[in-house]
């Protein structure tokens, strides 16, 4: 990865993080998943855990095998998303690089990255018997409507009079909007660093990117997040300034849909720099960089403001909307191809993509290459098939002037 | 007894298209699971619902990967294959992450329409109520531009009563199924109700009459063979049922989607079309697909293998179907806690060959047998 002075602030935070949210005795644990509103959860000083991003984390550092070996052991299909059996596999071994996750007192799940985490966090409070609060946002199948935003602000109301009533005492909306604007800081910012890639050549890739997602993942309506994000921006941003390539020699500019890949980071940073490749830009990491999308309900009401940009969620749009979207990313980061992981465990990022590359190519005249794989799951990763793909694709594209 | 229903399914688009150019209304494709029926009845459509078909599901290939489950797969490739060329519209609803995502394929592909029924899943009563009556407005207006004909509120009534009977009669065929195992031969018993997919309800409800009667009539099998319930999202592909006939032993109940799931849901009430809608979705059998804490499937499944006095259950798992997978482990864990002999059979709509299954099931029975002696 890039060498990032950063990047050493980033592991002791979340170092700090995991510790406290292991062993503290004060305040509550909740799980939450990625798209979450956890904004909520912080104004009430209850620590969140992601078990995605633990499982990533898991896969990222070699040890996912083992957990998915053992979830599949007490009954999980291999036909489900290897996070949710990371996870399963995690809480039965007490594995992963922390040691496995503290239990959770309640769980807060959001639809807008998927239907299925539904089905994972009712595994886990049947297991730990604690309550989950589900906030439903339905998937934008012709843009963003009144109905859907005044659902979406109704369902935080309910998770405020929730968190109340677990945690016995009032729910705190000073506090919350404090959390909001922290928040939208920490957003903005991961943002206005996501959007230094436009520079040529790109300050960072996309995978830095996917490293340095984890606290605007964990992390987002504290202040060290928002710190921390200002320090990654001005470094990159210094390096943007002076030019400083994230590879040697930028040939080919790409986008990346869907997942990383999170047991091939090495393999795939030394893949693309050793074919003058920099991944630019991706939908992932831009998933919690605050998406416009065209047909955005313009609102200054903060809580409204707030489920705007839950519902906004790349994986919760139509595909037209999808379409519209890659192809602003290949023309504003002035891509030369794009890149689409067919991703075994994600079905909303991955069901029908195999149209979508043909349909943003044609839009754009750039050629894009679908690789089939999975972002927690090595064992089914054929390095063989993946490469080969890879290098047609990079044939097929014209380089950089 | 059985030979209108197997005729109805023999063919079934072509039983589709004789309807359709018989009754002269439009034909709404039906995507799995919990559309209201009643609601396209109303509108002046003929719904049919659509669970896939077994052959030449690769005709999808090209748009969806081999880790889609061979529903999806194969509707496609009905479409793509011009198999459902009658079909006018599609109905969806949002029940897992590959049918919403379907949706908005068939919208780049086809030019069909496409209504969409969102199913919230939050479960604040007063936010539930507020949301789905907009989702409910939206639908009514959608069919009504497909059908070019507006839901007046007789209508609705009648369709809601027509479907309502239906399902009622549908029960009976399962009361007398759990009451006398071995009535129907499993497989005819999977047409009766398969049938009903693809006929209009005003020819499928006097034929279930009929059946009802004939079934109450007919007198109960001597012996006690092993009595299994069937647990999964389809109970296709039909042509496995055999195996079970084969081997001697009864299906006494089942908890599919588009069997007893769908059965179990009571006369859409159209007074107050929200709460009718409510009940209707949430109301009878739980769904893995349907969040609803509630009704938990635990229990449930427990009281159904007790009540129909079975000796097992038997998971019939479509492979890459995640939120029928996802719930298997706990749910197989506690009929465990319970005594009751459980086994996962992986299905795929495209098998057509069943010696594999009849061996499993074979085993399966065998134990059960053992247990008894």
């Amino acid at each position: 990865m890039t060498q990032l002075a950063a990047f050493k602030k980033m592991k002791e935070l979340m170092t700090l993080y995991y510790i406290e949210a292991k062993t503290s005795t004060e305040k509550p644990v909740a799980w939450l998943t990625s798209g979450a509103p956890v904004e909520f959860v912080y104004a009430m000083d209850v620590i969140p855990v992601y078990p995605e991003n633990y499982a990533a984390m898991c896969a990222a550092s070699h040890q996912s095998v083992a957990l998915l070996e053992a979830a599949e052991a007490a009954g999980f299909s291999q036909d489900i998303c290897a996070y949710a059996r990371t996870d399963f596999g995690q809480d039965l071994l007490r594995g992963g690089p922390a040691g496995g996750l503290p239990p959770p007192r309640f769980l807060v799940c959001s639809t807008n990255i998927c239907k299925t985490v539904i089905k994972w966090f009712e595994a886990v409070a049947r297991k730990y018997r604690v309550p989950l609060f589900l906030v439903d946002t339905p998937f934008l199948h012709d843009g963003l409507s009144r109905d859907v935003v005044d659902y979406t602000v109704a369902q935080f109301r309910d998770l405020e009079r929730f968190l109340a009533e677990q945690l016995k005492r009032p729910f705190d909306r000073d506090r919350l909007l404090e959390v909001i604007r922290m928040s939208r800081d920490a957003t903005g910012l991961w943002r206005k660093i996501l959007d230094l890639a436009k520079t040529m050549p790109t300050p960072l890739t996309s995978l830095d990117a996917f490293i340095h997602v984890a606290p605007i993942v964990t992390l987002r309506g504290t202040r060290p997040c928002v710190d921390y994000y200002q320090l990654l921006y001005e470094e990159v941003a210094e390096r943007a300034a002076r030019n400083i390539g994230a590879i040697p020699e930028e040939r080919y500019r790409v986008l990346w849909d869907n997942l990383p890949i999170w047991f091939k980071m090495r393999y795939f940073e030394k893949f693309f720099e050793a074919r003058k490749c920099a991944l630019v830009t991706a939908t992932y990491a831009n998933s919690w960089g605050g998406i416009t999308a065209s047909q955005d309900i313009q609102t200054s009401e903060p809580i409204e403001a707030l489920a705007v940009s839950y519902l906004n969620i790349y994986i919760n749009f139509g595909f037209e909307e999808r379409i519209r979207y890659l192809a602003r990313l290949i023309d504003e980061f002035a891509l030369t191809g794009f890149i689409m992981h067919s991703n075994r465990s994600c079905k909303p990022y991955s069901v029908g993509m195999y149209g979508l590359r043909g349909e943003v190519s044609k839009r754009t005249g750039k050629p894009g290459v679908v690789i089939e794989a999975d972002q927690n799951d090595p064992r089914v990763f054929s390095e063989a098939q993946v490469e080969t793909r890879l290098d047609a694709f990079l044939e097929s594209m014209t380089p950089l002037p | 007894m059985f030979a209108a229903f197997h005729e109805a399914i023999s063919d079934p688009f072509v039983t589709v298209r004789t309807h359709r150019d018989r009754l002269g209304r439009p034909v709404i494709g039906v995507m799995p699971a919990y559309f209201p029926l009643e609601l396209i009845h109303a509108a002046g459509g003929y719904p049919v619902q659509l669970w896939g078909a077994g052959d030449s599901i690769e005709h999808a290939d090209a748009y969806l990967q081999s880790y889609c489950c061979s529903v999806a797969r194969s509707l496609l490739a009905l479409e793509m294959r011009g198999i459902t060329g009658m079909v006018a519209a599609y109905a969806f609803t949002s029940l897992c992450d590959t049918l919403v995502n379907l949706r908005e394929v068939y919208r780049r592909l086809f030019a069909k329409p496409t209504v969409g029924f969102s199913i919230p899943a939050t479960q604040t009563r007063e936010t539930r109520k507020a949301y789905l009556s907009t989702v409910i407005e939206n639908v009514l207006r959608e069919l009504e531009a497909v059908t070019g004909r507006a839901v007046s509120r007789e209508a609705l009534r009648a369709s809601a009563a027509l479907y309502g009977r239906i399902r009622s009669l549908q029960r009976e065929i399962y009361r007398i199924r759990r009451q006398k195992p071995g009535v129907a031969k499993n497989g005819d018993f999977y047409a009766v109700i398969k049938a009903g997919f693809f006929l209009p309800p005003e020819d499928y409800r006097p034929l279930l009459e009929r059946l009802v009667a004939e079934l109450e009539a007919a007198p109960p099998k001597a012996g006690r063979r092993p009595r299994l319930v069937l647990s999964g999202m389809v109970f296709e592909p039909v042509g496995a049922y055999a195996v079970f006939d084969d081997l001697q032993a009864d299906v006494v109940d089942d908890d599919f989607a588009n069997g007893w799931r769908s059965a179990a849901k009571g006369a859409l009430q159209v007074d107050d079309l929200v709460a009718g809608i409510t009940d209707y979705v949430y109301s009878g059998a739980p769904c893995c697909c349907i969040y609803h804490p509630e009704s938990d499937r635990h229990a449930y499944l427990v009281e159904k293998v007790k009540a129909a006095d079975a000796d097992g259950v038997l998971f019939w798992s479509i492979r890459f179907c995640e939120p029928d997978a996802f719930d298997r482990p706990q749910l197989a864990e506690r009929l465990k806690q319970e005594g009751i002999p459980a086994f996962t059979l992986e299905m795929d709509l495209a098998v057509s060959n069943f010696e594999s299954v009849k061996t499993r099931v074979e085993a399966f029975c065998e134990m059960i047998r053992g247990l008894e002696v």
